[in-house]
């Protein structure tokens, strides 16, 4: 579980509405689970922490490791370029359809 | 100065309590000893704090020693210097003297004596014991006093005070406590001054050689103590926090090399609440302390003052955090400690916070804010004491009890393994010890989940325990990790299991040297050499956890499996139920679930199925679908161990609507068939399943159905399966809701097709029977499986999204049926307005137009009215109205002759029982009927005179006929009408006498009007005269035929001049001749289009000669030759009549013959009947029009009537007409002989409401 991280975006209503693995280890069906289970668990302390802070992105990390946040943040950022790229040209085709 | 650690505790845990001596001059002590003492502790005492700042303390204990006690004699000016902090902190002198010499010489000088040691703080309280009755006694005593004053009070500061034995005096008690409280004041300034100062001096050596924190710490610790016994916690708390910082500094300096302690007996059980748990000066080593007993030792008296500042949240949280960073701390040292003491360390330290917590605070004065945190504090205390509780189990094989779920996997395969320098073997004779564990593992099976769901267990261990316990053996390398791997023997015996794992590890060459001496001997000791197995393990753990542990409750809770789940279900109850109250309620559910578990496996399943209902409902609540997949068999299991139907088939339910990717196919197949058995077996309490998150539904895309009112339909719906296979529904219905009418409640609507549902989308078609207007949306779908009915609220997620918003599967409610208001679907009218042939078979023509609605299958119904009937001899035919149109236009261009076009589209259709039915090809387009009809009219036809023409009545020849339609696809619309028909006679006929000639040929004209909108044609007429006419030249009344035929257009008229003249014949007869009429034959012929009016009947064929005959009755009357009385109209007396003005009518009757000789008959001889006859639209006649008036028979009587009318219009009209009813026109001559016209103007303008300029 040394390099991978698991990436989950939860609504206000605390449903998970996207989750991805990024990180170069092999997914384990187990650990994908107990990521699921403590990240869950970690919305309990979201919720408190909701009220002090503005930030809108927590990062739950086991130890002090810079290289592995940042190449998790370029993972995400790729990822999200992914889903935007394909929101755009989905607008793309339609308007096209519709020209 | 180390050396005087043992004093310094000694003295430290001696006194308690500030120390005011009491200087007894006069030996007044006993005597005031108890108003003294009743003092004590000192109400309020205002000190100033280590800051300068005034601090109230309230109830401060103070002790009064006399300066001969032995407690402040004997003391070594060092000793006092060191422990200066229980020196008193005032000095109390007490004197009495009656006399003033006395006091100037003895007293004044002693007490110079006794003040004058400056750092005491001292005051004199001047005892007298003067009786108040004695005012000599009194007089000196103040005198006395007041000299006391002067020698020893300043302006500065008050000294003195005077206490009254005899006198009740509450204001001195306030003056001495005041007196008190600022020595002791001063005094504590005074010494925190100095501690300050020494403490500073020798922080300022701190990285010096000579630094020696045993002297710091005794210095530091004095300041805190003073301060404590000072009743300033916040002060004392403080210096323990700095001096904390101090040793953290020091013990982190490298270069020393320290014991770090924890190798004592009773050490594991941690001593972090207890500050007298070993002398300090046990734990000195060379000028420190030992780390391990130390930092305990601060962190008790920490927590001893958090307590007594009343913080005791602080004390948790605190103590969560400095035992996380203990054990941190504990972990560096783990190799020199003993077997597990870490673990077991962190168990008892969590545990006696939690205890000594619990006893102490009530949880109702603090904040929600604090409180919250407490309890969270709380529950990490008990979630650590559990992990590391499950810890110490797993590794003495009680691992098979512990659950592998979620939160324990997370907690344990990411906490390490213990690390001793060397892992413990296993002792000489443990091999029944051995033998219980391989047999406890043996038999622990792991449990098969329910619906034979196979998942791979989650790990408890960091990594596998067997390969870590060996390669921490001494004896062992690292090298040889084959050897280690996890051959639990999973079936067999432990020996088969290890011979099996004998021969591959011969395979491997280890670089050290082994023995294999044939068949291992289980009975002697295991050879270092070889590997331990997994029970050996548990067994040496287990040895070495019970040198370990002294807490002889920790003890007991590792003794049995039985006694470990008390003790873990006691934690994880513990740790639930403070998450629940700090809100956090994910950690407590999850916790919850592990209660669950517990409770299920002691079979407990009421109290399991609880729990694990609330953990689903949190993972189900938040949708986090993963997790739930876990928990959710589990309760199913439950459910129905529980026999709770309902509750074990909603989980099904639920199961089955989790993601696909959660199950395997066969899972999810064994849900449904779960679902599907209980169904069709005979449930106890029925209650419906509610599967809306399984089975949804949706209207079919597209516009809604449109339906008219009253009409039956068909609707189709899409209903989605979540079902894995097909599955048999004994019946499916849809409620329909109205949209904008709430009242109209819910209407049922049933499926008509075989209810097999496959997986994925169905698409169901429904029966609608009629509804009401308005739009209706899907409600509830319902239905059956087996004997278990079932709703479903929710509608498909399957269709496109509709909004923006993804995670919003609760659409806007789209309509899928509208009902139309009622509206006309078809309208019926006559094709022609004019009127047909009366006593003819006549085309009538109805049209009947669909408004955009079929007409298929329609019946119409006809019942004609009197005088109207159906001829049936022949067929009804019917034709496209719209047609004949179209192609005259293309006629025109095309050159399609008209005869083509109508022979496609018409029809002949038969009449059964008034009915006829609509052919399809006429049910979208406008069609005409053609009945053939016949209008009944036995009367004959009556010319009338010219002169004054009477209007046709057009009531005698309507004719109505009901129309009713019934259409719709189930016959279920009905369209009623009633049409009215006009026949009529062809011609019209008036007469009149065009001339009267000489010789009595009257000319009699004719007149034929056409009726009808066709071409007619005379074939022929003759005049059939009535007796006492002859035709001139007796001639047979006919014409000349070369007129004829004679061709009258539509409304046109002809005439026809017939010569008659009258035939003499015997008086007698004339009254019998009067019944009589003349009549008109009229032989004609008809063109016409019944698409226009009348035509030629039926029953002529077309273009045949057949004529017709029509037949008029004209009466003729004979000239009055002997008339017997004359009726004369006399003029007007006036110019002219006015519209609105009264005007007498006038008439003179006058006989001619007597009325003997003229007619013997009449009985009524001097009688005459009149009757005035007008027009009541113009006239209005005021008086009476019919009466009896005197006429006396004689020849030549007269009378005049006289009558009064007013004029109701303008115009040359007609005046009434007095008629004598009684005579017979024949025997009257009227003069004017005609009819005549008179004159009437409009009425004058009425200027009456006029008023003059």
């Amino acid at each position: 579980m040394a390099n991978t991280a698991c990436f989950i975006i939860v609504s206000r209503n605390d449903i998970p509405i996207y989750e991805a693995e990024v990180g170069s280890a092999m997914k384990k069906e187990e650990a994908a689970q107990q990521h699921q289970f403590i990240l869950h668990a970690a919305l309990d302390i979201v919720e408190d922490l909701a009220w002090t802070t503005s930030a809108i992105l927590m990062l739950l990390h086991d130890s002090r490791n810079e290289d592995g946040i940042k190449s998790f943040f370029q993972e995400v950022q790729e990822l999200y370029i992914k889903v935007t790229f394909c929101y755009y040209l989905f607008v793309f085709f339609v308007s096209e359809y519709f020209a | 100065m180390a050396n005087y650690l043992a004093q310094f505790q000694a003295i430290k845990s001696s006194s308690d309590r500030l120390v005011v001596a009491v200087e007894d001059v006069s030996d007044l002590w006993p005597s005031v000893k108890e108003g003294f003492e009743a003092r004590l502790p000192l109400k309020k005492a205002c000190l100033n704090n280590k800051t300068r700042n005034p601090v109230y303390v309230e109830n401060l204990p103070a002790e009064f020693i006399l300066t001969t006690d032995a407690r402040l004699r004997s003391r070594f000016p060092q000793e006092q210097y060191l422990f200066w902090f229980r020196e008193p902190y005032a000095t109390v002198v007490l004197v009495s003297c009656e006399d003033l010499d006395e006091f100037k010489t003895i007293l004044k000088p002693r007490l110079k004596l006794i003040v004058q040691n400056e750092e005491r703080e001292w005051f004199i309280v001047y005892v007298s014991k003067a009786h108040p009755s004695n005012d000599q006694a009194t007089k000196m005593a103040k005198k006395v006093y007041a000299r006391l004053e002067v020698d020893f009070s300043s302006k500065r500061r008050e000294r003195c005070c005077k206490l009254d034995l005899n006198g009740a005096d509450a204001s001195f008690w306030e003056d001495f406590d005041s007196k008190i409280v600022e020595s002791i004041r001063n005094t504590l300034e005074r010494r925190v001054q100095f501690y300050e100062e020494e403490i500073r001096k020798m922080s300022e050596q701190r990285l010096m050689p000579v630094w020696n924190f045993c002297n710091f710490f005794i210095l530091k610790e004095s300041l805190a103590f003073m301060f404590e016994m000072a009743h300033l916690h916040e002060d004392s708390l403080r210096e323990y926090d700095e001096l904390e910082l101090c040793y953290t500094e020091t013990v982190n300096t490298p270069g020393k090399q320290r014991d770090f302690g924890g190798l004592e007996q009773g050490d594991d059980q941690a001593a972090l609440l207890k500050p007298e748990f070993k002398p300090l000066s046990q734990i000195v080593q060379d000028d420190s302390f030992r780390e391990f007993e130390f930092r305990q030792y601060l962190f008790a008296c920490q927590s001893k003052l958090l307590f007594k500042l009343g913080r005791p949240v602080e004390v948790v949280a605190r103590g969560y955090s400095f035992i996380i960073s203990f054990s941190k701390t504990l972990a560096l040292h783990e190799k020199f400690l003993p077997f597990c003491l870490r673990e077991v360390w962190v168990i008892t330290a969590c545990l006696a916070i939690i205890s000594s917590i619990s006893s102490i605070y009530d949880g109702e004065l603090a904040a929600p804010d604090i409180e919250k945190e407490f309890y969270r504090f709380q529950g990490d205390l008990y979630s650590l004491c559990r992990v590391k509780f499950m810890r110490l189990a797993y590794m003495i094989g009680y691992g098979v009890d512990i659950e592998k779920s979620s939160v324990n996997s997370a907690s344990l395969s990411m906490l390490p393994w213990p690390k001793p320098a060397v892992w413990p073997s296993i002792p000489a004779d443990a091999s029944a010890e051995v033998l219980a564990k391989e047999k406890m593992i043996l038999q622990a099976n792991p449990r098969m989940k329910h619906f034979n769901i196979q998942r791979k267990p989650l790990p408890l261990e960091p990594s596998s325990l067997l390969r870590e316990a060996n390669r921490r053996r001494a004896s062992l390398s690292v090298g040889n990790v084959s050897e280690l791997l996890d051959v639990r023997p999973t079936d067999g015996s432990g020996l088969d299991g290890y011979q099996r794992f004998s021969p591959p590890s011969k395979i491997y060459a280890s670089p050290m040297p082994r023995t294999y001496s044939g068949p291992v001997n289980f009975e002697s000791s295991v050879s270092l050499d070889r590997p331990m197995r997994l029970s050996e393990i548990h067994v040496a753990a287990e040895h070495a956890l019970n040198q370990t542990i002294t807490d002889p409750d920790l003890l007991k809770s590792l003794s049995s499996l039985e006694e470990f789940e008390k003790k873990y279900m006691e934690l994880t109850k513990g740790a639930a139920d403070n998450y629940h109250h700090s809100w956090w309620r994910r950690h407590g559910v999850v916790l919850d679930g592990e209660i669950a578990a517990l409770y299920f496996k002691n079979g407990n399943y009421d109290l399991a199925a609880k729990s694990y209902e609330k953990v689903c409902a949190l993972y189900a609540g938040e949708g986090w679908q993963d997790l739930l997949a876990e928990v959710l068999p589990n309760l199913a299991e439950c459910q129905k161990i529980l026999s709770d139907e309902a509750g074990y088939l909603s989980s099904c339910v639920r199961l089955l609507s989790l993601e696909n990717g959660l199950f395997l196919t066969k899972e999810r197949q064994a849900f449904q068939s779960e679902v599907v058995h209980l169904a069709h077996s005979e449930m106890e309490h029925p209650v419906p399943l509610d599967v809306s998150s399984l089975i949804t539904f949706s209207g079919n895309p597209g516009p809604p159905l449109e339906l008219c009112d009253g009409d039956p339909g068909t609707l189709s719906v899409s209903v989605w399966s979540g079902f894995p296979d097909d599955i048999t529904l004994e019946s499916l219905n849809l409620t329909l809701m109205a949209t904008f009418n709430a009242d109209e409640g819910v209407k049922t609507i049933n499926s008509s097709d075989a209810h097999i549902l496959k997986p994925g989308r169905n698409v169901i078609t429904l029966d609608v029977p009629p509804q009401k207007p308005g739009s209706y949306v899907l409600g509830v779908l319902t239905g059956q499986i087996g004997n278990l009915g079932f709703r479903s609220h929710s509608f498909s997620k399957g269709g496109p999204p509709d909004s923006d918003d993804f995670m919003s599967y609760e659409k806007p409610t789209r309509p899928v049926l509208k009902v139309l208001k009622p509206r006309p679907l078809v309208d019926i009218a006559a094709a022609v307005s004019s009127a047909l042939l009366m006593n003819e078979i006549q085309w009538l023509g109805l049209i009947v137009k669909p408004i955009k609605y079929s007409l298929k299958g329609a019946l119409l119904s006809i019942d004609t009215g009197p005088g109207l009937m159906i001829d049936e001899s022949h067929m009804i035919e019917i034709d496209d109205h719209v047609k004949p149109m179209e192609d005259k236009v293309h006629a025109d261009e095309l050159d399609i002759t008209k005869e083509n076009a109508f022979s496609t589209v018409k029809f002949k259709l038969v009449l059964e029982n008034g009915k006829v039915a609509l052919p399809d090809w006429a049910s979208d387009i406008t069609t005409v009927l053609w009945f053939p009809v016949r209008a009944i009219d036995d009367r004959m036809a009556v010319a009338a005179s010219a002169d004054c023409p009477q209007r046709q009545s057009v009531v005698d020849g309507m004719r109505t006929i009901a129309l009713k339609l019934e259409f719709g696809a189930f016959c279920n619309q009905i369209f009623e009408r009633t049409i009215a028909v006009h026949f009529t006679d062809p011609f019209h006929v008036t007469t009149r006498v065009s001339d009267k000639c000489n010789d009595g040929t009257l000319l009699l004209q004719v007149m034929i009007h056409s009726q009808v909108k066709a071409t007619l044609y005379l074939h022929d007429a003759w005049l059939h005269l009535q007796p006492g006419f002859v035709h001139v030249g007796k001639a047979n009344g006919r014409p000349v035929s070369g007129f004829f035929p004679l061709v009258i257009s539509p409304s046109s008229t002809a005439g026809i001049l017939f010569s008659v003249c009258i035939e003499s014949m015997p008086f007698g007869d004339q009254t019998e001749l009067l019944q009589t009429q003349s009549i008109l034959n009229i032989m004609y012929g008809i063109s016409g289009d019944r698409t226009n009016g009348a035509h030629a009947p039926a029953s002529l064929k077309s273009g045949s000669n057949d004529k017709l005959h029509f037949k008029v009755a004209i009466a003729l009357q004979r000239p009055v030759l002997d008339p017997c009385v004359a009726v004369g109209f006399i003029p007007f007396s006036s110019d002219c009549l006015r519209v609105g003005q009264l005007v007498s009518m006038k008439w003179r009757v006058e006989r001619l013959k007597d009325m003997e000789a003229s007619n013997p008959s009449s009985s009524c001889n001097d009688e005459v009947l009149y009757e005035v006859d007008a027009n009541p639209e113009i006239w209005m006649i005021a008086g009476r029009k019919r009466g009896h008036i005197s006429l006396s028979n004689a020849r030549g009587s007269r009378i005049e009537i006289i009558v009064t009318c007013m004029p109701l219009i303008s115009g040359h009209v007609r005046p009434p007409h007095l008629g004598l009813p009684g005579l017979g026109d024949e025997n009257i001559s009227c003069n004017p002989a005609g009819p005549h016209l008179v004159c009437v103007l409009p009425p004058t303008l009425s200027s009456s409401y006029c008023t003059p300029a």
